[in-house]
């Protein structure tokens, strides 16, 4: 009725995603580290753009195997749709930011750029690779937020995690602890990643749980 | 007839609970605001030399035969008893240097405390002159009532008083001091007051100085520029005679508090600066202070007006806060010590390991002693008591002019010196009671009526005492017998006693929260929210029994409005949260938006609407960090970004013409307006006047800028008539308005149209001139308003379908209802305001007219101020339920539609209630807090003010929109 519902990976698939998806973030860390020598609270901007950029190929590449219509859509393709939706995705969240009330201004611009760079990367980016142009799935997903198998808890746990994780991680923002990890988008961007692996590891167990009962939500 | 009864009852059964919970709100807020507010009423009267005479203390006979005070100077001739005013000078001249947040530790040595840290023993040359001088210099442990911010305890020393919150008195918005003080009493007495240092002084006294070198306190990071300005000016001061007090307030080490903290580097070389200063200023007393010199007589106070914690903070009554230093020391020497039973001291060791005694004063005392030791007049206000060891400082004056009596030359010293303290304590007791009777009469809130009474008992035994023993034995007192020694002392513990028991009845009264009454206040509120849930349960079973059956049930929107309410709620508890509340209420308003967003594609439905508003509250947010720069173009912090001039007439003209456009296009939409729909003839009417009003606001804009360069005339008629006019079309409009409503009772046709236009009416009556107290900001605000507003109610309907239109109305409204309070508190701080006595816009009482009048201008302001935020929402909210597609029109009955406008604004009451329930918990929780006074009282008076704002408007709103229903007990 609803798309593909019910769409399933195989357990060694989902296992390798996760595992690499999530290994990511730790390595962009560790080479903006060792190799820029930045870390989020010196520059926030220099470490989210290495973050984004060692997690793009990630989170891309290994979602683009999950396409819905293998047979319709090149594995090419597949991974151009991810890119595209990395940048139009990044737009939407630069805008839901600055309406939530990101500060303007030159000096956070690209604090502001690469942040959404990533957001739009750990949410949007793997839903646009996978489900591509179908209208239903996306809806499916993000607003009635009804994932059926282990594909849609992929994508949709660790996208609402982040989302979720960022705006509570805008909450200390405003205190007067003086802290240099509040600026925007430091705490923003803690919040999200955490926010995004606790979906994760959520996905992954679900995805694994639901593996065990396919026909749960058999139409 | 019997029909009519039923329709009023019902009318009233439906209004009746919003007067219910405007009773409960008044009453909780007055108890929580007693015990919370301490308030304090200025009196405005003033000593004076001549008081003098209606004291017991200088009876007739006494002042003609001038046995006292000058009996005992064998030089003073009667004719020099014009000369004493109250008390016999016992100093010429007062040098008194101020250190901002001077910790008692920075001063006293470190074998005081139990552990010496690095910013102890800084202030050597103190320690030194303490240690070596004898009785003539000493230091002091001072101690302060909160609030301890400088302002209030400048207010505090000078006044000899408690200075509260909220002193109620004539300032509007000045902070300059109308009581009676030290200050103001040296100018009416003839003394020259030179100040250099921290401007404040020039607020709280803007015309006393004879001299002053004012620097700017703001700037907290510059450590430096008011010291160094002070410096400037002190040591040459101290060589000209031209003055005869001289105050030199320095800032540094406040300064290095609030940047670094005590233990810093900064904070150091800050102390070890001002070491130097003193000892620069001791030399250069020093060496004129022979006979004959020009500080032969003078005496120095180096003091803090508050201390500081580690941090560097104050404001709260912590022990570090309140404790602060006074070092006297008079350049007469004099062998002489108090009896022991005046000197109550604490001795050590300084760093040098000499043996250091400290007293203790309280700063409520210094404005009484100083008076008493220059001999003018005490304060009118005053509390304090003439401190006996800060006083003994000036006692070289009675010595050196005493005859010499035989015997002990110390006994005979401290009887030549006890003389004039009773006389002063005298002076100071009967003061400190003629204030106590004229406060009770005159204020509000006075004392305990048992408390005045056990006082005055202890003045009169106190007086009847002096009366009969102290001046027989004044008459003999050149025979120094130890019968009058003993009974002055009597007389001087008396004196103390009652003024002790005074002073601890203003503290009670000024300084200490009343716990119970804000617990029972704050369990007030608590209760009237569990009423308020109660009356909204309550017109759901009205509204059931008029329609079929509807189950509540918990919907998405109801789940999320609670989580958001609560939330914000609770952010009150921490001050950054209060600070940044205007950002946190558009956080969740934009969150709101967000959510239904995602609902609306669920729907795949008006995404248009919820994508606008989303741009709005977008736009909002811009309009607010414009407003909050307090700038009357709207886009000046634009013209940050593109690097043109601020004040470049290029952002005069645009910002005039984006106003303007606004303007007109509200004019543009209210026409449309009244072309489509069909509403009344008289709403019609009303609408066009305020179209009328918009083109007079728009020519009242051209008139009145300084861009044109139009005649004189043209400019007062733009800057008086033209809002005169308005305010008066308003007026006009509301009275007809209100008439009409009362006149056409019975309509045949009753829909949801008629309550639209109704609404909107009564809006546009409103919004002129609520537009033009806000200023050019304001129409751009009111179209934003008018966009989101419009949003927001074309949005409700998203819900409805989710539900199949068998939502309960709680579970309906809640959402849109949320949204619209957050947009009110959005629309406060977008009209730039916050919630801070200076966040009030004076200059918007003052539109149409110059000149000041209380009530007037104090209705304009109010206008202003709640105008966007409470005034505006409360009256639309009838639009929320006018806009409701309702599933079955014919079945929309007026009962139903009254009881949901019951309901609507019950809801709303209760969101306001409950952020302002949580708000006063939280004060109730950081009463001790160190920004309350800064930041939590403010924020109460405003939260409190809305909140019986919002309910009475709200007892209005639902008077004039609920219908009495008439028809509806036919259909049943």
């Amino acid at each position: 009725m609803e798309g593909n519902t019910n769409l399933q990976a195989s357990t060694f698939g989902l296992l390798w995603w996760h595992l690499l998806c999530s290994s990511g973030i730790p390595t962009a860390f560790w080479v903006a580290h060792r190799f820029q020598s930045v870390n989020l609270i010196s520059t926030p901007h220099r470490t989210l753009l290495v973050l984004w950029v060692i997690q793009c190929p990630f989170v891309i590449l290994l979602s683009s195997f999950f396409r819905i219509n293998p047979r319709d859509c090149s594995y090419l393709k597949a991974v151009g749709r991810g890119v595209l939706g990395l940048f139009a995705g990044a737009l939407v969240f630069a805008l839901g930011a600055i309406s939530l009330g990101a500060p303007v201004g030159s000096t956070y611009m690209l604090g502001t750029i690469n942040w959404s760079l990533l957001m739009s990367l750990l949410t949007v980016s793997p839903a646009a690779a996978i489900f591509g142009s179908s209208w239903v799935d996306w809806k499916r997903i993000f607003a009635h937020t009804r994932p059926a198998g282990s594909v849609d808890f992929m994508v949709c746990l660790p996208a609402h995690g982040s989302i979720v994780g960022a705006w509570f991680g805008a909450w200390p923002m405003p205190l007067d602890w003086e802290r240099p990890w509040q600026e925007w988008p430091i705490c923003v961007t803690y919040g999200a990643l955490v926010g995004y692996l606790i979906g994760m590891v959520a996905s992954l167990v679900l995805g694994f749980f639901s593996r065990r009962k396919p026909y749960i939500k058999a139409d | 007839m019997a029909r009519k009864t039923r329709s009023k009852a019902t009318k009233l059964q439906l209004v009746w609970p919003f007067f219910f919970i405007l009773f409960i709100h008044c009453l909780a807020i007055f108890l929580f605001t007693r015990g919370f507010l301490l308030t304090r009423t200025e009196l405005p009267h003033f000593s004076n030399c001549s008081d003098v005479s209606h004291s017991p203390c200088f009876d007739s006979s006494s002042i003609d035969s001038s046995t006292s005070p000058s009996s005992f100077s064998s030089s003073a001739p009667a004719q020099e008893s014009n000369a004493t005013c109250w008390t016999k000078p016992a100093v010429d001249r007062l040098v008194i240097i101020v250190f901002d947040a001077l910790r008692f530790d920075f001063v006293a040595p470190s074998s005081f405390f139990p552990e010496k840290k690095p910013w102890m023993d800084k202030l050597k040359a103190i320690q030194k002159l303490a240690a070596e001088a004898g009785s003539s210099a000493r230091i002091f442990k001072a101690i302060a009532d909160p609030p301890t911010t400088s302002l209030q305890r400048l207010k505090g020393l000078t006044t000899g008083g408690l200075p509260t919150f909220i002193d109620v008195g004539n300032s509007f918005g000045a902070p300059a001091i109308v009581e009676d003080n030290f200050i103001h009493q040296l100018v009416e007495n003839g003394k020259r007051v030179v100040m250099m240092g921290d401007d404040t002084w020039l607020q709280l006294f803007p015309h006393h100085f004879e001299k002053s070198f004012p620097y700017p306190s703001f700037n907290v990071k510059d450590l430096d520029t008011v010291d160094n300005g002070c410096i400037e000016h002190l040591i040459p001061s101290l060589h000209d005679g031209n003055w005869d007090v001289l105050i030199a307030h320095f800032l540094g080490v406040d300064h290095a508090g609030h940047i670094f903290g005590v233990n810093t580097m900064p904070m150091i070389q800050k102390l070890e600066q001002y070491n130097s200063i003193v000892e620069e200023v001791v030399e250069a007393l020093t060496s004129q202070s022979e006979p004959g010199g020009l500080h032969e007589n003078t005496l120095l106070v180096v003091m803090g007006d508050h201390g500081q914690t580690l941090n560097g903070d104050h404001g709260g009554g912590s022990p570090e806060e309140v404790e602060t230093s006074i070092f006297a020391m008079s350049f007469k020497n004099a062998t002489f010590s108090l009896p022991p039973e005046l000197d109550s001291v604490s001795c050590g060791l300084n760093a040098d390991a000499k043996p250091l005694c400290v007293g203790t004063v309280e700063q409520l005392d210094f404005a009484v002693t100083m008076s008493a030791m220059l001999g003018v007049p005490f304060p009118f206000g005053s509390i304090g008591r003439v401190n006996p060891q800060l006083y003994s400082l000036g006692a070289g004056d009675f010595l050196s002019q005493g005859i010499q009596v035989e015997g002990h030359e110390n006994d005979s010293n401290i009887m030549r010196w006890m003389q004039p303290y009773v006389n002063a304590l005298c002076v100071n007791a009967w003061q400190v009671k003629r204030y106590i009777d004229v406060y009770s009469a005159s204020s509000v809130i006075g004392f305990p009526s048992e408390d005045l009474l056990h006082v005055a008992e202890m003045y009169s035994v106190a007086q009847e005492n002096w009366m009969h023993v102290v001046k027989g034995s004044l008459s003999h007192m050149n025979e120094s017998c130890p019968s009058s020694f003993s009974a002055i002392k009597k007389q001087i513990d008396m004196y103390a006693q009652f003024l002790d028991s005074v002073i601890g009845l203003a503290r009670s009264k000024w300084t200490e929260f009343n716990l119970k009454l804000m617990v029972v206040g704050l369990s007030i509120i608590f209760l009237s929210l569990l009423v308020q849930v109660v009356a909204i349960k309550r017109v759901d079973t009205f509204y059931e029994s008029s329609l079929s059956t509807r189950c509540p049930q918990a919907s998405v929107g109801l789940v999320f409005s609670m989580f958001a309410v609560i939330i914000r709620a609770s952010s009150f508890l921490s001050n950054s949260f209060i600070l940044e509340e205007g950002k946190v209420a558009l956080f969740f308003l934009g969150t709101s938006v967000i959510f239904e967003l995602r609902n609306s594609f669920k729907k795949a439905n008006m995404l248009l609407e919820t994508a606008s508003l989303l741009l709005l509250v977008t736009a909002l947010r811009f309009i607010m960090e414009s407003g909050l720069s307090k700038q009357a173009t709207n886009l000046s912090s634009i013209s940050s970004i593109l690097g043109i001039a601020r004040d470049h007439p290029f952002w005069i003209y645009l910002s005039s013409i984006v106003s303007m456009l606004a303007l007109f296009s509200l004019a543009y939409l209210l026409l449309k307006y009244i072309r489509s729909n069909s509403c009344q003839r008289v709403q019609k009417y009303v609408i066009s006047g305020s179209i009328l009003c918009y083109a007079l606001i728009a020519s009242h804009w051209i008139l009145d800028s300084e861009l044109l360069n139009l005649s004189v005339t043209l400019q007062y008629i733009g800057r008086s008539h033209i809002p005169r006019v308005i305010y008066a079309v308003g007026i006009v409009q509301l009275v007809v308005l209100v008439i009409n409503q009362l006149l056409i009772r019975k309509r045949t046709l009753y829909h949801q149209n008629d309550l639209a236009s109704r609404t909107i009416a009564m809006l546009s009556a409103w919004s002129s001139a609520i537009i033009l107290l806000s200023g050019k900001q304001g129409s751009v605000v009111a179209l934003t308003t008018v966009g989101a507003a419009y949003c927001i109610f074309r949005l409700e309907n998203l819900w409805q379908a989710a539900t199949d239109g068998t939502s309960s109305n709680i579970s309906f409204y809640s959402l849109p209802t949320t949204q619209w309070s957050l947009l009110a508190v959005v629309l406060f701080f977008c009209s730039g305001h916050w919630c801070a006595f200076d966040g009030l816009r004076y200059g918007a009482a003052f539109v149409g007219f110059d000149e000041f009048k209380l009530v007037r201008q104090a209705i304009l302001l109010a206008i202003d101020t709640f105008g966007f935020s409470h005034l505006l929402p409360i009256f639309g909210l009838p639009l929320l339920v006018s806009q409701r597609h309702s599933i079955n029109q014919k079945k929309e009955t007026k009962l139903s539609l009254s009881a949901q406008l019951s309901q609507i604004y019950l809801i709303y009451g209760f969101i306001v209630t409950s952020s302002v329930a949580c708000m006063v918990l939280c004060v109730t929780i950081q009463r001790r807090h160190l920004m309350v006074w800064g930041l939590f009282a403010p924020k109460y008076v405003f939260d409190v003010v809305g909140l019986i704002l919002t309910d009475f408007l709200i007892c209005l709103g639902a008077l004039y929109y609920i219908d009495p229903v008439e028809d509806d007990s036919k259909q049943n």
